[in-house]
């Protein structure tokens, strides 16, 4: 097993890349009553187009989430969530644009909830009957989203951002896409992408690293290698799709979401740039910044907007968000402090004390077991080590950012999607 | 117990929670006070004005400058319900001094940071800043006015309204427009100064502070100014009396997409120590997945995505939620209802009530795992007559038997049924 170490936190994990090709990652917490397992699959919603021995297939969008949904399911006609939670297991899944996780925490009887969630995510059970009852019940859950004005708004920005892109596919589908799943997709997909080289498992918990290794070890049916998957995915675009989306719904105020897009994406220093990235969000429109004040003192802003960097192979984008009145005022003023920004260079003492926040946020991540788990899972499945964070930090100097800000922040292809009140 | 109590003086008590397993302190101030039309706007008005500006540090730039050369220490503020008390909330959370790359001590400067935002306000010729009460007001009638914006909440609030008409629990926690625009910088600074001398106050740190921290405490200028007092509140959990009522239809039109369904149901006639019982009536009623609501509206009928219950403890309330097509409304209040009988018949068994205590417990059991959940556990009991500690809470748990949820099941009463369908 490979340590590794952040002495600045004092924190470590323990990562293992299995003969089956799967990697395990261990994180001790001795302090916790929790225990915490995740098990992730690498296949999410833009995952829709790929090769089976050479054959090309296009799969409904919505199909890694409906599998999600679907995994519970025994063959004995029982139902793995419900035995969990029996056991006062707090189990669940979720599935992002990029993976799908199984995962449950837990003070006690983890190993036989263990013993469940590795039964269940390797011996799928679809039948015609069950999958059909499914729809009624993923169809709600995009009705559910659809009345989610912060959801719609998400959607819209990505819509700017991307003529192509399967990152603008809503996860669950849509009510007519998930009509046309039905076993067979579900299980061509499930052998394709539940292999052991397609899967990471992460713990956090107080657990000895050799010991739970053993027993996840124990616990695995598949043992080699698959073959490697072919997924294939629409050429990277460098232009945006469009510069503006409104839309209407049942809200209050206004929302609006302002992007950018990152044509570069992810490259050998993407945690620097991720850093880099947040630093800038802050100093550009963060509580402290002189335009938030401005903003803030006029009324057009009652509270800080939320400010997001994604990013996979496939995408990469920042997302500003927020209520307001006059969202077009903030899209200007913002577009107007960049220019500034960029002009004149950032300013040394407020580069400084927002580098320090920065760091403080990384180390709070580190307070809860489910947050650590769920970010080692993520950065595990862009190959990134979650501690590059805090270890790295110190190497994101002012002139880097300034770059970093010429890069990113192009006010010329800057888009805003906004949600305005029904009239 | 990593729990300690001690009473600074007479309604203000300070609360230590002994902890080793994050990497920061939180530290909590809640002031508590009677839940009244009269106040309820002015309390949540309150911290919007005091978080804008200390005498010392007169702007929020300079808050949070201060904040963010602590490291990103945060601060935050917020307004809840808790039975019939309204308490205002502040919280602030700064790295342990371990975590810091220079090992400086905050912990003194965190709390004095506090104390001055919440007791050292900035006051112009007895008067809060105008800028500062106008631009909050803005804020608070927009958050007043964006209740609609999550359905799903919208619903839920709704129905508790219908339910407590009339009675102090209806209110909205942020207060209403109407009052709103009658405060103005005079009057609200002499709304606080009546605040402020009669709230119960608590403050909390939850983290490995050193045990002289009350001592700082205690030496801290504004907690010395303030006086002693018989803290003005009300205790959660003293029987209130719930009439026998018919039950109450409410339905309201917006643009939605999916109907929102809420139920809420009172629980008539129950002593404090039966309401263990009631958790784990809940569960088994529609509190997990393998709940009767869960398995029969979501799994079985396919009609919804979310189906369940929650357990209002403090006002003997369940309220039941489902979002569903809007034509599958008599098809879903006639499943639901079938699970009240079955509940009301007797029809779970032994391992149902073994599987909700499991429920319950690791959900207690894990409370220690979070500062905030385990601040607010404490703050839960504070405010109740007999305090409970975790162990004995899970204790309490354990001993709940079949025949105690099946009496509970005769006790519940559908109160009102409330929709928010499609206008078309």
């Amino acid at each position: 097993m490979k340590l590794i170490e952040s002495l600045n936190i004092k924190e470590k994990a323990y990562i293992e890349k299995l003969e089956n090709g799967m990697t395990v990652i261990i994180i001790p917490k001795n302090t916790t009553n929790k225990k915490y397992i995740i098990w992730g699959v690498n296949f999410g919603s833009i995952d829709n187009h790929f090769k089976i021995n050479g054959e090309e297939i296009y799969i409904p969008d919505g199909v890694a989430h409906f599998l999600e949904h679907k995994m519970f399911e025994q063959e004995n006609g029982t139902n793995s969530l419900d035995k969990l939670m029996a056991l006062g297991i707090d189990a669940n899944a979720y599935t992002t644009n990029d993976h799908t996780a199984y995962l449950f925490e837990c003070t006690e009887h983890f190993y036989e909830g263990l013993d469940e969630l590795m039964d269940y995510v390797q011996n799928p059970y679809f039948t015609d009957d069950n999958v059909e009852k499914e729809k009624g019940i993923i169809s709600q859950e995009i009705r559910m989203y659809d009345d989610e004005p912060g959801w719609q708004l998400y959607m819209s920005v990505l819509d700017c951002l991307y003529k192509e892109n399967p990152i603008k596919i809503d996860i669950a589908g849509t009510v007519d896409s998930i009509r046309k799943i039905n076993k067979d997709t579900l299980y061509k997909c499930y052998n394709t992408f539940y292999v052991p080289n397609n899967m990471t498992l992460v713990v956090c918990g107080n657990f000895q690293p050799q010991e739970i290794l053993k027993q996840v070890k124990d616990r695995l049916i598949k043992n080699t290698i698959e073959d490697k998957i072919e997924r294939i995915y629409p050429e990277i675009e460098q232009k945006i799709n469009k510069k503006n989306i409104e839309k209407e719904m049942n809200v209050s105020m206004p929302l609006f979401a302002i992007g950018f897009k990152d044509i570069e994406g992810m490259n050998d220093e993407i945690v620097k740039k991720h850093i880099a990235i947040e630093i800038l969000l802050n100093i550009l429109v963060g509580k402290s910044s002189n335009l938030y004040k401005e903003l803030y003192d006029a009324g057009t802003i009652l509270e800080e907007p939320d400010m997001d960097y994604e990013f996979s192979k496939q995408y990469a984008h920042v997302v500003i968000s927020g209520q307001s009145e006059k969202p077009e005022d903030i899209y200007n003023k913002l577009k107007k402090q960049i220019e500034e920004y960029i002009k004149n260079g950032l300013d040394s003492k407020h580069f400084e004390r927002i580098k320090k926040k920065v760091y403080g946020d990384y180390v709070v991540e580190y307070n809860n077991i489910s947050d650590i788990s769920r970010m080692f899972l993520s950065d595990s499945m862009k190959n990134i080590s979650s501690f590059d964070y805090i270890e790295q930090y110190n190497q994101v100097s002012k002139d880097y950012t300034q770059k970093i800000l010429k890069e990113i922040f192009n006010t010329d292809s800057m888009v805003m999607a906004i949600i305005k009140p029904k009239k | 117990m990593n729990y300690i109590k001690q009473e600074i003086k007479k309604g203000i008590n300070f609360h230590k929670v002994n902890t080793n397993r994050f990497k920061t302190n939180l530290f909590a101030i809640f002031l508590t006070t009677p839940l009244k039309k009269e106040s309820v706007t002015e309390n949540a008005l309150l911290p919007l004005v005091l978080k804008r500006g200390s005498a010392i540090m007169q702007t929020q730039e300079l808050i949070c400058k201060k904040l963010e050369d602590m490291y990103g220490a945060s601060f935050d503020c917020g307004i809840d319900k808790s039975g019939n008390n309204h308490v205002i909330k502040f919280y602030l959370e700064t790295l342990n001094n371990n975590m810091i790359p220079t090992n400086e001590n905050i912990v003194e400067e965190a709390f004095k940071l506090l104390f001055d935002i919440i007791f050292n306000p900035l006051i112009i010729n007895e008067g809060f800043k105008e800028q500062y009460i106008d631009g909050e007001k803005n804020k608070l009638k927009q958050i007043i006015n964006s209740k609609i914006d999550n359905k799903a909440k919208y619903a839920m609030d709704r129905c508790i309204e219908e339910m407590y008409k009339g009675k102090p629990y209806e209110l909205c926690k942020y207060g209403y427009i109407e009052d709103l625009n009658k405060i103005n910088g005079d009057s609200l600074y002499e709304y606080y100064k009546q605040l402020i001398n009669e709230c119960k106050i608590d403050i909390f740190i939850s983290g490995d502070a050193e045990d002289n921290i009350i001592d700082i405490i205690k030496n801290n200028e504004q907690i010395k100014n303030l006086n002693e007092r018989d803290a003005k509140y009300t205790i959660n959990g003293d029987n209130e009396e719930k009439d026998e009522v018919e039950i109450k239809l409410v339905e309201e039109a917006m643009d939605v997409m999916q109907g929102k369904l809420v139920l809420g149901l009172d629980v008539v006639d129950v002593e404090e120590n039966e309401k263990y019982a009631v958790s784990v009536y809940n569960i088994i009623l529609g509190g997990s997945a393998n709940s009767k609501l869960f398995q029969n509206v979501r799994e079985k009928a396919s009609l919804a995505y979310t189906a369940g219950s929650s357990y209002l403890r403090q006002k003997n309330n369940i309220i039941i939620k489902c979002g569903i097509e809007i034509e599958n409304y008599e098809k879903a209040i006639e499943i639901i209802k079938e699970q009240l009988k079955e509940m009301e018949d007797g029809k779970f068994t032994d391992e149902d009530i073994e599987n909700a205590k499991n429920i319950i417990i690791s959900t207690v059991d894990g409370i220690p795992d979070s500062q905030d959940s385990e601040i607010s556990y404490y703050l839960g009991q504070e405010l109740t007559r007999q305090f409970v500690s975790l162990h004995e809470y899970i204790e309490k748990i354990k001993n709940v038997k079949k025949e105690d949820v099946e009496l509970i099941s005769k006790k519940i009463k559908i109160n009102t049924i409330y929709f928010l369908k499609n206008d078309k």
